[in-house]
């Protein structure tokens, strides 16, 4: 009897919340990407050219990994010098691991490749052409950063134009992204990062990142360093598709004759074993 | 040229049977070369696996430094196929199989292992020259 009454008291008010549910004003969803409009095409006309392909200047930051160290908290420093050790003698460690993202602000850090910059109206996009989908989306029509954290490697960036600079501040980046200071000396940021970057042309072929990074669980304070782009300007290069896992398998044919991947055996180091 | 295709046959199993021992990947330093070193083979191209993140190069032939092993398959690492054309003038058919190549590089520092990084490869029938050394891209004047 008891659990009758129950069950139709359940009835009622799930009844009631239906109604009021049906009832409400119905609340618009937030439109995060409108449809642009001829002037914001027109816009775009009037920002620095930033087209071509840019190469990093790796010579920089060779030099920048020695003279320019972040400040690493006590432990890091510690975890830091053995793998500038372990790298000198020849055990590089894979901190790249898996053909993952190099993740940001890493690939604006110590990138061995070319990248290109796109801009369309209300973002502007820089697309990398190796090491393992380097993509980042930069928003540049207003919005602030979401409510929900929702990490990934290149966490969410927002920017504004202030004259031919872009201003882009970076939250939401994976733990597990590293700051790297060469291709084999990085910590996972381990959360709380914030990137904040001023671009610009320092010259007409030459861009310049400064780059401040916060890093409250490995860093002591905010770091402050700047990469160095260069842009071939004859135009003889394309960027090209670049898929890190390629060097992880090889081409083979399966047992139905189709083209296919296996994959091939590395060293702890990440590059090919090679025969005895 | 069956020779090489066998060649590739055997690598290609090698491997599939190594897959699950170890497969890590893949962007990484280049330290365990000794680049204070410089050796050079001369011999014939296996394959050239033009691939992220790292090109590579097979060849059978012998080291001069190491005559008395005789003659075996080398294997050649570089950069990605994008640097070596902006740096080095590469192109995904710069060679071939079975083409006669020397080759200049820095061995593995793991000398019981046939590997190296290849700084700079002549194709002898033609002369041309090809060089692994992404930092040449920054030299003044590159278009």
């Amino acid at each position: 009897m008891r659990s009758r009454l129950l069950a139709t008291m359940f009835v009622v008010l799930a009844s009631a919340a239906t109604a009021d549910a049906q009832n409400a004003p119905k609340k618009p969803p937030a439109i995060i990407n409108p449809p642009p409009t001829a002037q914001d095409y027109a816009d775009l006309a009037k920002l620095p050219d930033w087209s071509g392909v840019w190469n990093p200047k790796i010579t920089d930051q060779d030099q920048q990994a020695r003279t320019n160290p972040p400040a690493w908290n006590e432990k890091v420093a510690k975890e830091v010098e053995k793998m500038w050790a372990e790298e000198k003698a020849g055990r590089p460690k894979l901190i790249f691991y898996g053909c993952f993202p190099e993740a940001h602000p890493s690939w604006m850090l110590v990138t061995h490749n070319a990248m290109e910059i796109l801009f369309t109206p209300g973002r502007v996009t820089m697309l990398g052409e190796s090491d393992g989908n380097r993509l980042r989306r930069i928003y540049t029509d207003g919005r602030p950063h979401p409510d929900t954290s929702d990490p990934t490697f290149h966490g969410h960036s927002i920017g504004h134009w202030e004259g031919d600079t872009l201003v882009v501040d970076t939250v939401d980046i994976l733990p597990q992204a590293p700051l790297a200071i060469s291709e084999a000396v990085g910590v996972p940021n381990d959360g709380d990062m914030r990137v904040t970057e001023r671009i610009y042309l320092a010259e007409k072929d030459i861009l310049h990142v400064e780059l401040e990074i916060t890093a409250p669980k490995i860093l002591t304070k905010p770091w402050k360093t700047t990469r160095i782009f260069f842009r071939q300007r004859a135009r003889k290069f394309d960027i090209v598709e670049g898929v890190c896992q390629l060097g992880d398998y090889r081409e083979a044919k399966d047992e139905n004759g189709h083209h296919v991947f296996v994959p091939v055996e590395k060293t702890e180091w990440g590059n090919l074993v090679a025969p005895k | 040229m069956t020779k090489h295709l066998k060649t590739i046959g055997v690598l290609a199993v090698a491997g599939v049977v190594a897959a699950g021992i170890a497969s890590v990947s893949a962007h990484h330093s280049a330290t365990m070369f000794d680049h204070s070193t410089t050796m050079t083979i001369n011999g014939e191209v296996v394959e050239l696996r033009w691939v992220n993140p790292h090109v590579s190069l097979s060849i059978d032939g012998i080291v001069k430094e190491r005559a008395e092993a005789g003659r075996a398959v080398w294997v050649m690492e570089m950069t990605s196929p994008g640097n070596l054309v902006r740096a080095g003038g590469w192109r995904r058919d710069a060679v071939k199989p079975g083409e006669t190549v020397q080759v200049e590089f820095s061995p593995l520092r793991d000398s019981e292992r046939k590997g190296g990084a290849l700084k700079k490869l002549t194709v002898v029938a033609t002369g041309e020259v090809f060089t692994a050394n992404i930092r040449e891209q920054e030299r003044p004047g590159l278009e």
